[in-house]
């Protein structure tokens, strides 16, 4: 069952793709740029917040969570974005108000990095804040903060210290602004959606990839390829709701080990998804050189379960070695398992995009529909890495591509799918005509054969007849016209000899008829035959005839020569024996059948006339395969015939 | 019989001009009986077909046509009247064929006077004579029925008796061995044995009726 589907996924001849198909994957390609340009859009509206841009900034290392005010001397200049920032997680922001800000009519300051925890004082006075205050701090900070500053308290020159506390570090640190609370408020939205909202969403939907594929990988022969897209599904669900931990109860080693695997996986999955989209559907290659063959292609079937295992072996082994990290510093302070990972993905997207366009601009492998999807997403992760990596923006294209993916992929197989089965249904219906043809030729030969059978079985029948006719019928008519002639022939004798003529000819007309049917109503028949003479002759005839059943191997054949062989015996017993009753009996023993004529004459012996008689029955029982047995003695005679029957 | 008749009147359909007149013969000088009309032809044969007509004796093999055709008619025409297939073998099938038309009782052609004299006689008295051969093709005709998937099955199936005594009599067993097998008197045997030859045809009919309508000769309505 397995290998005939996978039969069924690789689908040799795909043929040119069909209008269908070329429209689908322009939908998907529109939807997946509409949502890009959407979610680019919202990214633009997070970037370009309306508000005063605090890039030069000084940092200082707080000593505890608390926050103490520090002398100016503690604070090391710095200038936003900045990388790498710092090597403890408690830090103080501080900057100054200007001018422009103390005409704020309501002012905020937007901290777009993701801090929980954060406060706000102003000349050494809390004026906002939100978070936590006991408890240990969010591992990693989720969300943008938007903190409305009283007006009375914002005057040019005004030291503004920004505490934030996490427990991870930073990739990179982001600028800070200052404006109207309802200017900023739009990036601010912009931010919690993409931070909070649509992780949420793409989390929702890597689950059900993961769960559908995992489910639906028994009903596909190519179990591989859907169990490495499960396995996507899960590290991109792991990984969005590693993002989720942040808070108590679940700590660094949740969130971090969560996050990192979910990434890890993402990298890996990826790929051995790839290889197995592209080796499952590709079309058979010609033979090569196994060396060759599996220098051209070393994921070629027989090794693609190896890859199975060595993907999982790379999952294993980065999940150790995140959990030996995490073992001695679950905060993961400096970042070098993002940063190693990343450049891990970045890899293995230009990896899976270079084989997936050489897979593509394969001729008789155009499948629009995956394509669209595929280089999507290959082109959307790359976009997303770079982003995040060379222009420290957010990556959001990934997502876009994510909501899509699915959906072309399952739309891709249906089409797929539908293609194999109108193939195999024109095949199906050439091989009916096929059978029909076959079935007709054959019935025509049947019929022919069964034709020249039945001439055949005519023909022997006839010459039986005629054979019957010349040995019996034919020679006592020529004996009469011979006797007539010479003037032998008295009237009385004329009138037996035709007599017997008749009688031998209702004969075969009886053996023609009952041989189909029993030796039953056979031997019944024949009783018109004897009964006469034995009237004539004075003697009884006992009829002791049972139901022997069907006999079908006794055909007129046979049964013309049991009538000549019985008439004979009653003829000799007649003649020669003189008895007082004759007994006429027919039973079954099994599988073999008795006829027997016994009478209570004198019995005869061999030298008698009847000699010639005998020696006739005897052959006619071997013609027909019989047994013939006769006992003979001075107080009867008792033929019996046995065939098999 | 709407007239009582001192003498049964006898027609006879023969082509055969010596056979013809042998059967006359024995009519003529068989005590009640008469002849009504002779005929060689089918086409002849049907004008004898009156009121006042007793027995026909009729031929199957006629130049016109087959006998078969002018019991169907005299049959239908005359219920009462006694049918005697005149046949040389008295073949099984022939005469079945006969008695599914209609006919009582068969004769063999060339019997003795008194053969032929007593059959006639047989059959006006009531007697149904048959042959172990036609007994076990009727059992066989009605086996098959039975178990045939096309037809629709006998109409009228024979009783547990009557297949019991037509068995026996296919068996060679005359009316009255069957009639001391079977504990009843050798006119019960003969009762059992036209009650067999009403049913073929009745069965007959139906068949014929059903094998037009699988023709498509006739159309039925629900």
């Amino acid at each position: 069952m397995a290998s005939n589907k996978l039969l069924m996924l690789k689908s040799e001849p795909l043929g040119a793709p069909t209008r269908g198909a070329w429209i689908i994957a322009a939908i998907i390609i529109a939807l997946q740029l509409a949502l890009s340009a959407g979610l680019f859009a919202i990214n633009s509206i997070a970037e370009s917040a309306q508000g005063r841009q605090i890039t030069d900034i000084a940092a200082a290392e707080a000593s505890g969570r608390g926050y103490t005010q520090l002398p100016d001397s503690a604070f090391q200049p710095g200038r936003l974005p900045r990388e790498g920032c710092c090597s403890s997680n408690n830090l103080i922001f501080r900057t100054t108000f200007t001018a422009d800000d103390a005409a704020l009519a309501d002012p905020a300051i937007l901290i777009v990095s993701a801090y929980d925890n954060a406060l706000i004082y102003v000349d050494g006075q809390l004026t906002a804040g939100v978070g936590r205050a006991e408890g240990p701090p969010p591992n990693m900070g989720r969300l943008p903060q938007l903190l409305r500053i009283p007006r009375s308290l914002v005057d040019a020159g005004a030291v503004v210290d920004i505490a934030v506390q996490r427990d991870v570090g930073f990739g990179h640190l982001r600028p800070f602004y200052v404006g109207e609370y309802t200017a900023l408020y739009s990036s601010f939205r912009a931010l919690t959606f993409l931070r909070q909202d649509l992780p949420l969403f793409n989390a929702a939907i890597g689950a059900f990839v993961a769960a559908f594929c995992f489910c639906a990988a028994p009903l596909f022969g190519a179990r591989g390829l859907m169990l490495s897209l499960s396995a996507l599904g899960g590290s991109w669900t792991l990984q969005h709701v590693g993002l989720y931990l942040t808070d108590p109860p679940w700590g660094g080693v949740a969130n971090n080990g969560l996050y990192f695997l979910g990434f890890l996986g993402a990298c890996v999955c990826l790929p051995w998804f790839f290889i197995e989209w592209t080796s499952v559907l590709a079309r058979a290659m010609p033979k090569r050189e196994p060396f060759v063959a599996f220098i051209l292609d070393p994921w070629q079937a027989p090794a693609r379960r190896r890859l199975a295992v060595v993907s999982l072996c790379m999952l294993a082994i980065g999940a150790m070695l995140i959990a030996w990290r995490l073992s001695f510093d679950p905060a993961i302070a400096s970042q070098d398992i993002n940063r190693v990972i990343g450049w891990l993905g970045l890899l293995a997207m230009t990896f899976c995009l270079v084989r997936i366009i050489a897979f593509y601009m394969r001729p008789g492998s155009q499948d629009p529909i995956a394509a669209s999807a595929f280089v999507f997403v290959v082109l959307a992760a790359i976009a997303d890495i770079s982003a995040v990596r060379f222009l420290k923006t957010y990556g959001v294209f990934l997502g876009a591509a994510v909501t899509f993916f699915p959906l072309a992929l399952l739309l891709s197989l249906a089409f797929r799918a539908r293609g194999i089965f109108e193939a195999a249904t024109a095949t199906a219906e050439k091989l009916n005509i096929l059978v029909a043809d076959r079935e007709r030729e054959i019935t025509r030969n049947h019929e022919e054969i069964r034709r020249n059978e039945r001439a055949a079985m005519l023909l022997e029948e006839r010459s039986r007849i005629m054979r019957d006719m010349h040995d019996g019928i034919g020679g006592q008519l020529i004996g009469l016209i011979l006797q007539a002639r010479s003037h032998k022939l008295s009237g009385e004798s004329l009138v037996s000899g035709l007599e017997q003529s008749l009688d031998d000819l209702r004969l075969v007309v009886d053996s023609l008829e009952q041989g189909e049917g029993s030796l039953t109503g056979a031997l019944g028949a024949f009783r018109n035959r004897i009964e006469p003479r034995c009237e004539a002759a004075g003697v009884e005839l006992d009829w002791k005839i049972e139901d022997v059943g069907a006999t079908p191997d006794v055909g007129p054949d046979r049964t013309l020569q049991i009538y000549r062989i019985l008439l004979e015996a009653c003829t000799n017993a007649l003649k020669h024996s003189a008895p007082k009753r004759i007994a006429v009996s027919l039973r079954r023993d099994g599988n073999r059948i008795e006829i027997a004529l016994a009478d209570n004459g004198c019995g005869f012996s061999d030298g008698a006339p009847a000699g010639r008689g005998l020696a006739n029955m005897r052959t006619r029982a071997q013609g027909i395969g019989a047994n013939l047995d006769i006992q003979t003695s001075a107080v009867g005679t008792r033929i019996a015939l046995t065939l098999p029957a | 019989m709407s007239q009582p008749s001192p003498c049964a009147r006898v027609a006879i359909v023969e082509d055969d001009a010596i056979l013809r007149e042998d059967l006359a013969r024995v009519v003529t000088h068989a005590e009640g009986l008469e002849i009504a009309g002779v005929s060689d032809t089918l086409a002849a044969g049907r004008t004898l077909i009156a009121p006042g007509l007793d027995v026909l004796l009729i031929d199957l093999a006629l130049p016109d046509g087959n006998g078969v055709e002018l019991i169907r008619e005299a049959r239908e025409q005359l219920p009462n009247i006694k049918i005697i297939v005149v046949s040389i073998f008295g073949d099984a099938r022939s005469v079945v064929r006969a008695i599914e038309a209609g006919a009582d009782g068969y004769l063999l052609k060339g019997a003795g006077e008194q053969q032929a004299e007593e059959a006639i006689r047989s059959v006006l008295g009531g007697g149904a004579p048959i042959s172990p051969a036609v007994a076990s093709h009727i059992l066989n005709r009605m086996r098959e029925r039975a178990s045939s998937q096309r037809g629709p099955g006998p109409d009228v199936p024979l009783t547990e008796k009557e297949t019991a005594v037509l068995t026996d009599l296919a068996k060679g067993f005359r009316y009255k061995e069957v009639a001391r097998l079977h504990g009843i008197s050798p006119h019960t045997v003969a009762d059992h044995v036209k009650s067999i030859y009403r049913k073929l045809a009745v069965n007959s009919r139906s068949e014929a009726v059903f094998e037009a309508v699988q023709a498509g000769l006739i159309k039925l309505k629900d």
